[in-house]
């Protein structure tokens, strides 16, 4: 019972055994308070961690759930899933232009995002493209040192992306109806089954330009080494229109 | 309110401000005043208010001037001397850092001088918000009053962004948009922390590099001079020659990447010609010779590695005499007593003996021998000057044990040193010549030649010897038959195993003054060659 | 903060030195303030009754600028410290260090002591110390540490004393000093060459120490030392003549010396000096990173610091040996004492980094790596001061970048100690796992 004699001494037996109470060593800082001026750089950086943490975060779980073992094959359908599971995460993040951007650096930095599957990669950026709040995006990648493959993908009307850098392979496949500028070049399979839109590459395309292409136009700056099957829309180079126009053979050597 | 002379308000305010930054270990700062008869706005550096020299600080009364009716002058100075001490006190603090910034600056920017100014600009935020955040400052105020060019003004943008302040720069002019999409960039990044300011610095290039670019092709068709910082240009001068020293050892340490190192040091050459620096470190005599990279690397990389200088030693002489006393025990010796201490008495307690020593003298004083370091640079090992070659690294560590202990080194590196691939330098003090050679890469056949060796063997007695090598050698034999036949100490290195070193070993079994160690992994060469001489070192002593 | 003027008497006697006596640069600023370190080190070692290691080559007045000082604070004529001192040389002798029997009473079978003047003086000064074999530098160590002198059974305790040791370099003639011995010295200051103007000064001005001297009063004071009475009143006796005698310095050379009654008071004053909050946190921080081992629990002179140690850019993996308890009390102890001359109301950060390097340089033991990295080095002091100074800068500026979490930290331990059930603050320097292993005792 509470503050019975057999307590009381049992108590103070063991305040005994324990021997005098302990000198405190930060006595003189006991009234010490830390005030710390916050400036906006800090909830900047704080909040950009945190989108940042969160898009990491829907990567990750799409490599867990599409890319087991670390391998993912390019195919219709597999590109269709990667992309559904992306398009869930994404759902969820409030995030903007640059945390794309950013994310796009963060992926060749290996202490922070492990793997670097270009494929799924490329599908959840375009993913964070197309759910973006803005409507122009601009995604300076021009120091990257990969090349992110499927960039584009679904870019939907009304959505401008402006890539400053080289695109990969499969850049712009699925457009639908947005408008995709690749300010260096782009690589095979450019365009492939767009529906509608406008893609400009300023420098040079590789082959399968515009397979089953369906609509919109390409637009090429450079040279064009192949085109694909294509089934409508129309491909320029240089300013000259290649298709539709006389069939030509891929070009091998440059 | 009578004006206080710029001296008086100096010592008036530099102890409150050495306080506030927790006393940093810099000298009071000056005042320059404009000379006589020259105009404010023709100062030498027009419409710089703050110069650093070393640690010394300078501000400049005309700049001062310039503020007047916008700014107290306290408060003008004290802000610039919360800008100049946090350089010192947070960023970039030494040249380490510094050198680390530009390297990331120029892997965005490619040019040398657009990286400089990068990286100036990024010292600045990072200083400027350290300050802003941590202390009570006039800094903002500072920028509102400046007079800014097309960067400053971006800049201060980035200020009132970051620090919530309106600093008088509405985002305004042709390039609106970009500084906009420019500044939402910059305010992203993390600059208070010091872990990530190699990515930070790239980020900061990136989202900067446009808007220079831009300025660039503008200037091209005006002067063609540039805007002077107006809180004063980051340089070389900030440093001093050991700090310059031990940035570089620091920087080929850390970096440990010669293509890097090289890249740096080469950009950088005019400024370390200008500041004096040479290739042996300190104060160099004028111009000199030009720095070569490749070879710096290896001097501060051994550095890195080595060995403490050991004191000359004095010989025993071997005869005993008198040293000290010691209290005379029942049943010690009486022979040893000394009367005179003793007070004429044998008794405990009283009585004191002697004890007896050997004499010592400075005679014939050993000190630390010779070195003769054989290096291979055949087509088989890393050409040292594309990569970092362990071999010639350890190398340098050996040589830099030697010559750190006054001792002299001689190098011979071979390739297919019959048919001329190969140097001989004779034994020498001079730092810059061993590395020199140690750094020469032939790539040819590995074959050595005897007529090399044998005179810079012959005749000394005292001389340790390093072979670095993969074996690989045609003439093994011969040199097998010519290392038994010495006594020297000699420390084989050999990297990898193949036929040529089990038959080396064999031959080296029995041979007590021949060393031989294996390396599998290449970055063992340096410890192995230390620890080898550090053996010697502790024999010889 | 000055109560009784004595920050302007003892300046005084610093200028005094400086200007007549002991020729030399200043090399040393604090506050704005310069001052030499050999002879500010000194006054602040006779003022706390301190010990001081004097370094340097021969002939640099290692031995005369302590003679000086403890002349002009303890106001001993220049001839009875002269004879007072030991000289360290093989063949010194207990005899002739602490005392030795009163030989006329020996024969007679009677034990009685006759102490030497080194014993009894409260100035005392050891000639190169590092010429003293080991086992008597072992001999003096108690008497050093605690003013206790025993011999035959006898005992003087002295109840005001300092000490000031020289040693040359290291040479042939030379033993290294125990560590236990080095230990006890609080500061350790080089008594440099002060270049060739000031030393041809010198040397067109010689015997300038017949100013500090008095054959009256040192034969007055050599009749009571010798004499059989009780050491206390001996004391007592001698101040009067000490008295005197700086009574005689005033008159004749303008510098009032300080009385017993004066140093005691001083050291009253010195002792009400705080520590404010940086300069606790920053002498902690320092103390932690030279006594800290992560994987070995603390430092250990026969422990290697392992490579790949999360620690390795502290102090820690600089140094082989642990920070004694002396450390601290000599850091706080001078700082205090300078904080005091300056006129200052607390002991702030600068206080403390002027004197560190001075309490630091003897104790630590280097690796050698970084010996070989740093012996190189352009610098004006002898490589143990410079090394000091070195890791001192390194720390402060470590400090300076957190010092605000770490005062935070050691609050919240503070608070912890209260009984408040807070977590201490994680962080990366060895200080907050310190703070960590005090409140864990305190919650056991």
């Amino acid at each position: 019972m509470k503050g019975s004699p057999q307590t009381k001494a049992r108590a103070s037996r063991l305040s005994e055994r324990r021997g005098p109470a302990l000198q405190n060593p930060f006595q003189e800082f006991q009234n010490y308070s830390f005030f710390t001026k916050s400036i906006p750089l800090d909830r900047i950086v704080q909040s950009t961690e945190a989108v940042m943490d969160q898009i990491r975060l829907g990567y990750e779980k799409l490599l867990e759930e599409e890319a087991k073992e670390l391998v993912w094959m390019v195919q219709y359908n597999t590109i269709i899933k990667a992309y559904e599971v992306a398009e869930r995460y994404v759902r969820e993040i409030d995030y903007s232009a640059e945390d794309i951007e950013d994310f796009c650096f963060a992926l060749e930095n290996t202490q922070k995002i492990p793997y670097l599957i270009p494929g799924p990669a490329g599908l959840y950026i375009s993913a964070l493209c197309n759910y973006a709040k803005e409507e122009e995006i601009v995604l300076k990648l021009s120091e990257l040192k990969t090349e992110i493959n499927l960039l584009g993908f679904r870019l939907t009307k009304g959505k401008r992306l402006l890539i400053e850098g080289d695109g990969g392979d499969f850049t712009g496949i699925g457009l639908e109806g947005g408008d995709l500028v690749v300010e260096g070049n782009a690589k095979n399979w450019t365009g492939a089954g767009m529906r509608s839109g406008k893609i400009l590459v300023k420098k040079n395309i590789g082959l399968h330009t515009g397979e089953w292409m369906m609509g919109g136009e390409i637009h090429v700056g450079g040279r064009v080494r192949g085109l694909g099957n294509i089934v409508e829309g129309k491909v320029f180079e240089r300013e000259k229109m290649v298709f539709p126009g006389k069939v030509r053979p891929p070009n091998m050597y440059y | 309110m009578k004006e206080k002379q710029p001296k008086a308000l100096m010592d008036s305010i530099w102890p409150r401000v050495k306080r506030k930054h927790l006393f940093p270990e810099i000298p009071v700062p000056k005042m320059a005043e404009a000379a006589e008869g020259t105009e404010i706005e023709a100062a030498p550096k027009e419409g710089v208010g703050l110069e650093m020299k070393g640690k010394q600080m300078t501000i400049h009364t005309a700049f001062l001037t310039q503020l007047k009716g916008k700014m107290s002058d306290e408060d003008a100075m004290e802000a610039l001397l919360d800008h100049g001490i946090t350089h010192y006190t947070f960023c970039p603090w030494d040249f380490y850092t510094y050198l680390m910034l530009y390297a990331e600056s120029k892997r965005i920017m490619t040019d040398k001088d657009l990286a400089k100014q990068v990286a100036n600009h990024f010292i600045d935020v990072v200083s400027d918000t350290h300050c802003v955040k941590k202390k009570k400052t006039e800094i903002p105020q500072l920028y509102r009053h400046l007079t800014k060019g097309v960067i400053e003004e971006t800049m201060v943008s980035l200020y009132q962004e970051m620090w919530g302040m309106d600093l008088g720069c509405p985002p305004s002019g042709k390039r609106k948009k970009a500084r906009e999409a420019a500044i939402r960039r910059l305010t992203r990044i993390p600059y208070l922390d010091r872990t990530r300011w190699p990515e930070s610095m790239q980020r900061f290039a990136r989202s900067i590099k446009p808007l220079l670019l831009e300025q660039q092709e503008e200037e091209k068709g005006g002067t063609g001079k540039g805007e002077n910082n107006p809180l004063g240009e980051h340089d070389l001068n900030h440093y001093s020659h050991e700090e310059i020293d031990q940035g570089l050892r620091d920087y080929a340490r850390k970096s440990m990447a010669l293509p890097e190192f090289r890249e740096v040091v080469e950009d950088l050459a005019d400024e370390l010609k200008e500041a004096g620096y040479s290739m042996e470190g300190g104060m160099g005599r004028g111009r000199g010779s030009p720095l070569d990279a490749d070879v710096l690397f290896y001097m501060k990389l051994a550095e890195s590695f080595s060995l403490p200088v050991r004191k000359t030693i004095v010989e025993k002489r071997g005869s005993l005499h008198p040293h000290s006393h010691s209290p005379w025990e029942v049943g010690s010796p009486y022979h040893d007593v000394d009367v005179w201490t003793s007070f004429g008495k044998i008794m405990p307690g009283i009585t004191q003996i002697w004890k007896k020593r050997e004499g010592k003298g400075r005679g014939k004083v050993e000190g630390v021998p010779d070195c003769l370091i054989a290096v291979d640079s055949s087509g088989s090992m890393i050409n040292p000057r594309k990569t970092l070659s362990y071999a010639v690294l350890g190398a340098a560590c050996a040589a830099d044990a030697y010559l750190r202990n006054d001792s002299r080194v001689a190098v011979y590196n071979f390739s297919d040193a019959p048919m001329g691939g190969k140097e001989v330098l004779d034994y020498t003090k001079k730092r810059e010549m061993v590395y020199r050679s140690l750094c020469k890469y032939f790539g040819g056949g590995t074959a050595l030649d005897l007529e090399d060796l044998i005179p810079l063997v012959q005749g000394r007695k005292n001389l340790d010897l390093f072979i670095i090598t993969d074996m690989k050698i045609t003439n093994l034999e011969t040199l097998i038959g010519y290392l038994a036949q010495i006594n020297n100490r000699i420390t084989v290195v050999h990297i990898g195993e193949n036929p040529y070193t089990s038959r080396f070993d064999k031959a080296a079994e029995n041979k007590k003054n021949i060393s031989l160690f294996a390396v599998k992994r290449k970055e063992d060469i340096p410890n192995i060659v230390l620890g080898k001489i550090k053996e010697y070192f502790r024999k010889t002593f | 903060m000055e109560q009784n003027g004595y920050q302007k008497q003892v300046r005084e006697i610093y200028r005094f030195i400086s200007d007549h006596l002991y020729y030399n640069r200043p090399d040393m600023e604090v506050k704005g303030e310069h001052f030499n370190s050999a002879i500010l080190l000194s006054l602040l070692t006779a003022l706390n009754r301190g010990k001081e290691l004097i370094i340097g080559e021969p002939g640099l007045g290692k031995t005369t600028s302590a003679e000086f000082v403890c002349t002009l604070v303890y106001q001993f004529p220049l001839g009875v410290i002269w004879g007072s001192e030991v000289s360290g040389h093989p063949e010194q002798t207990e005899e002739k260090i602490i005392g030795r029997p009163d030989l006329g009473k020996l024969n007679r079978g009677e034990e009685d002591v006759v102490w030497t003047n080194f014993s009894q003086v409260p100035v005392k000064i050891v000639d190169e110390i590092n010429r003293l074999p080991e086992t008597k530098q072992s001999m003096i160590l108690d008497g050093v540490d605690r003013g206790n002198w025993e011999y035959l059974n006898e005992m003087i305790i002295n109840d005001e004393y300092c000490l000031f040791a020289t040693a040359n370099y290291h040479d042939g003639g030379t033993n290294t000093i125990i560590a236990p011995l080095v230990d006890r010295f609080d500061v350790m200051v080089e008594s440099r060459y002060p270049g060739a103007n000031l030393a041809f000064l010198v040397g067109k001005k010689r015997r300038k120490d017949e100013i500090l001297r008095h054959p009256r009063y040192e034969k007055e004071l050599y009749r009571v030392l010798k004499s059989k009475i009780a050491y206390g009143k001996k004391m007592t006796r001698m101040e009067e003549v000490c008295n005197a005698f700086g009574e005689h310095l005033q008159e004749a050379l303008g510098v009032k010396p300080l009385q017993r009654q004066d140093r005691v008071k001083i050291r009253a004053e010195m002792e009400t000096l705080d520590l404010d909050l940086d300069a606790s946190a920053f002498t902690r921080m320092l103390l932690a990173e030279c006594s800290f081992c992560d994987r070995y629990g603390q430092k250990r002179v026969v422990e290697n610091c392992e490579e790949g140690c999360h620690y390795t850019g502290y102090l820690c993996h600089d140094i082989k040996n642990c920070a004694s308890n002396r450390l601290p009390t000599s850091m706080t102890q001078y700082a205090q004492a300078l904080a005091w001359l300056l006129g200052d109301s607390a002991v702030d950060i600068e206080h403390m980094k002027a004197v560190t390097p001075y309490a630091v340089s003897h104790r630590v033991q280097w690796r050698d790596d970084t010996l070989s990295q740093k012996e190189r080095s352009q610098r004006d002091d002898p490589l143990p001061i410079f090394l000091a100074k070195e890791a001192v800068k390194a720390v402060s500026q470590r400090y300076r970048e957190q010092s605000d979490t770490l005062k935070d930290a050691l609050a919240i331990g503070a608070k912890i100690f209260q009984g408040e059930s807070l977590e201490p603050l994680d962080g990366d320097h060895p200080l907050y796992r310190e703070i960590k292993k005090d409140v864990q005792v305190r919650r056991n």
